[in-house]
């Protein structure tokens, strides 16, 4: 069946709402990009977009907030892909519970966890009961900010990167392909990385570009911990410009869209090979 | 000389007890199977062989050396699943390969290797495909070259056939004794399918809830079944409600018809309440020889299965079915007409329960 037949197939309401849910989500948009390109009097032009890629700050916030993104998805595959396995193969009883943590960044709000966080590790922490001191406080150096806010941002991507995750472990036979690497003589560590890993990549990918998104655009934990993180730029952006917030909102609508189409591209292939290639 | 031994081996999951007391000893190159229905413990026992289970008690030794205890990938043992099992981002030889891969063989032992194996399956033209586009059939093939690759001491097989349709289902079990033989690898192989079992084993262990019922050579469970469960498992046959008219001579009595067995019954009494079992093909029309049981029927039903035609008679009130070798010049009787059947004594077998 070709496309020409399989759109007139739709029947008439079907595009009439389609059209009516689209130019609800395009013409902001549309106002977005025209408001973006009149920076100049008179002029449509590239005037807004120039300047705020051109303010120093801008890169170097956006670097830093893409290096913390790809940080965060290293800790949360490294955390979240084992507990997923763990848990398939051996602890099917400890999915709801966990299931339910993983919900928590949805119940609790961002303000109360990074307030939780600045309380727990801006004073040192001692062994119990002693004065052996383990760890400096953590708000007072570079790293340790870091280190936090990572940490946080993995406890809000958690509800993402799981479900998808677990997902994509459930369309492989987790166990038997487990066991058949074993009797192969395949370590744990191999099984994750030669046959796990690879068989969810299309999940992995979702995941990884959903905590993307949440953590390049994050202001609540950024501004308190007060990191130079994009999302605060582009807030503290808002308040005093006009147009330049319009072009970055724009561009960044750009970049989603393009990881989107990305992740299609990846996870229709995959959906064919049933994760081959 | 023993190569694998099972000795004593019992698993439970908490209560229940899965597989008890088994034991069992066999030689290198032996191909054995286990067969029994659904639930009875094959998998489970075969899982201990491969270390995804411990026993409870009980050890496992594979060539001298005690492996009950050791983790899956410590064995060097093939395994063979029901689902192919086969790594979906991996080639056929990535598949193929993967085993000596991880014991960092060296680049060309592995491709040699590999091409070896591909050749013994005759998959050469898919060496770079991927599992999901491969039939079933050359699908548990490379799972077969696979687990081959590795020089396994023991190759496990669970329900390898059951996913197949009839006919692959048939061709590749003679292809895996072809290979076991060539190889002479040693085998256990788990089935629910009788037909199966019987055509491909050296010995097999008939298992009912959890219990080895008999282990024999296939013409041995077929012809001497020991118990009643591995009658009725193994072939089919015919059982009916009979008592022990003289104990010494082995006369019984069904239903009022008077049979003769040559089991041995004298450790009964007479008047004993026991059970008869005879094979259909047992059976035949009578002809003018003497035979041990002449017995008067009424035919009551005729079924045409191909090779074969199972007639049901009533003796007495008792019903049996007799199947004979099809042929075209068969001559079969008229439904309803009465007629005479007859058996050796040696046929009638009166079992353990
Ligand atoms: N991990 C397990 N936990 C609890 N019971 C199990 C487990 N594995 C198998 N069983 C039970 O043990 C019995 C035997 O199972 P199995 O060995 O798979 O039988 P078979 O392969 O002969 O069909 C079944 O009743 C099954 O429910
Ligand atoms: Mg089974």
């Amino acid at each position: 069946m070709n496309l020409m037949s399989r759109i007139r197939r739709i029947p008439f309401w079907s595009w009439v709402w389609f059209l009516l849910g689209a130019l609800y989500f395009l013409l902001p948009l549309y106002a977005t990009l025209n408001f973006s390109l009149r920076m100049e009097r008179d002029v449509i032009g590239f005037k807004a977009y120039i300047r705020a890629f051109e303010d120093p700050d801008f890169l170097k916030t956006f670097l830093y907030s893409n290096m913390l993104a790809l940080l965060t998805i290293i800790a949360s595959i490294i955390l979240i892909v084992p507990t997923a396995y763990w848990i398939r193969l051996r602890l099917p009883e400890a999915r709801r519970i966990v299931e339910f943590i993983t919900l928590l960044p949805f119940v609790v709000p961002a303000i109360i966890l990074v307030f939780g966080l600045i309380r727990i590790y801006s004073s040192p922490v001692n062994i119990p009961f002693t004065e052996i001191r383990i760890l400096q406080p953590l708000t007072t150096f570079e790293v340790g900010t870091d280190i936090l806010i990572i940490a946080g941002y993995v406890v809000l991507g958690l509800p993402y990167m799981y479900r998808s995750v677990d997902t994509g472990m459930r369309t492989v036979d987790v166990r038997t392909l487990t066991e058949a690497a074993q009797s192969l003589g395949a370590s744990w560590f191999t099984i994750i990385v030669r046959i796990i890993l690879p068989n969810i990549r299309a999940a992995l990918l979702s995941g990884a570009l959903l905590t993307f998104a949440i953590v390049v655009g994050e202001v609540t934990l950024a501004s308190f911990l007060g990191v130079p993180a994009f999302g605060p730029y582009l807030f503290l952006l808002g308040q005093h410009r006009a147009y330049e917030p319009a072009a970055l909102s724009f561009a960044s609508f750009l970049l989603t869209w393009l990881a989107m189409g990305l992740l299609q591209l990846v996870s229709g292939e995959q959906g064919q090979a049933a994760g081959a290639h | 000389m023993s190569y694998l031994t099972l000795s004593k081996i019992t698993k439970q999951f908490g209560d229940t007890v899965v597989v008890d007391d088994f034991t069992l000893e066999i030689a290198k190159g032996e191909f054995v199977s286990f067969l029994g229905p659904s639930g009875c413990g094959k998998t489970t026992t075969l899982r201990m062989v491969a270390g995804f289970e411990i026993p409870t008690s009980g050890k496992i030794i594979l060539d001298g050396a005690d492996i009950t205890d050791k983790a899956p990938n410590q064995r060097n043992v093939g395994m063979i699943f029901q689902s192919y099992a086969l790594f979906p981002n991996m080639t056929v030889a990535q598949n193929i390969g993967f085993g000596l891969n991880v014991r960092k063989e060296a680049k060309e032992t592995i491709k040699q290797r590999v091409d070896e194996m591909i050749a013994l399956i005759n998959l050469e033209k898919h060496a770079n495909k991927y599992p999901y586009q491969l039939s079933g059939g050359q699908q548990q093939r490379v799972s077969l070259a696979r687990a081959l690759a590795i020089h396994p001491q023991v190759l496990l097989l669970d329900e390898p056939l059951s996913a197949l349709d009839a006919k692959i289902r048939v061709s590749l079990r003679s292809e895996i004794r072809a290979i076991q033989k060539k190889l002479g690898i040693t085998a256990i192989f788990v089935t629910h399918d009788q037909e199966e079992a019987l055509s491909i084993s050296d010995r097999i262990v008939v298992m009912n809830a959890g219990l080895m019922e008999q282990v024999g050579t296939p013409f041995e469970i077929y012809n001497f079944p020991q118990t009643q469960f591995v009658a009725n498992f193994v072939g089919s046959l015919n059982t009916a409600k009979a008592e022990v008219s003289d104990p010494a001579t082995g006369l019984l009595n069904v239903d009022g018809i008077q049979f003769i067995t040559a089991t041995d019954i004298k450790s009964r009494k007479k008047g004993d309440a026991i059970r008869v079992s005879i094979r259909p093909e047992r059976f035949s029309f009578a002809d003018n020889q003497k035979k041990d049981n002449v017995l008067d029927c009424t035919v009551e039903n005729i079924t045409f299965l191909g090779s074969v035609v199972r007639i049901q008679v009533k003796i007495g009130e008792a019903k049996f079915n007799m199947d004979t070798f099809n042929n075209p010049f068969l001559e079969l009787p008229k439904i309803g007409s009465k007629e005479q059947v007859t058996c050796s004594k040696e046929a009638v077998l009166v079992l353990d329960e």
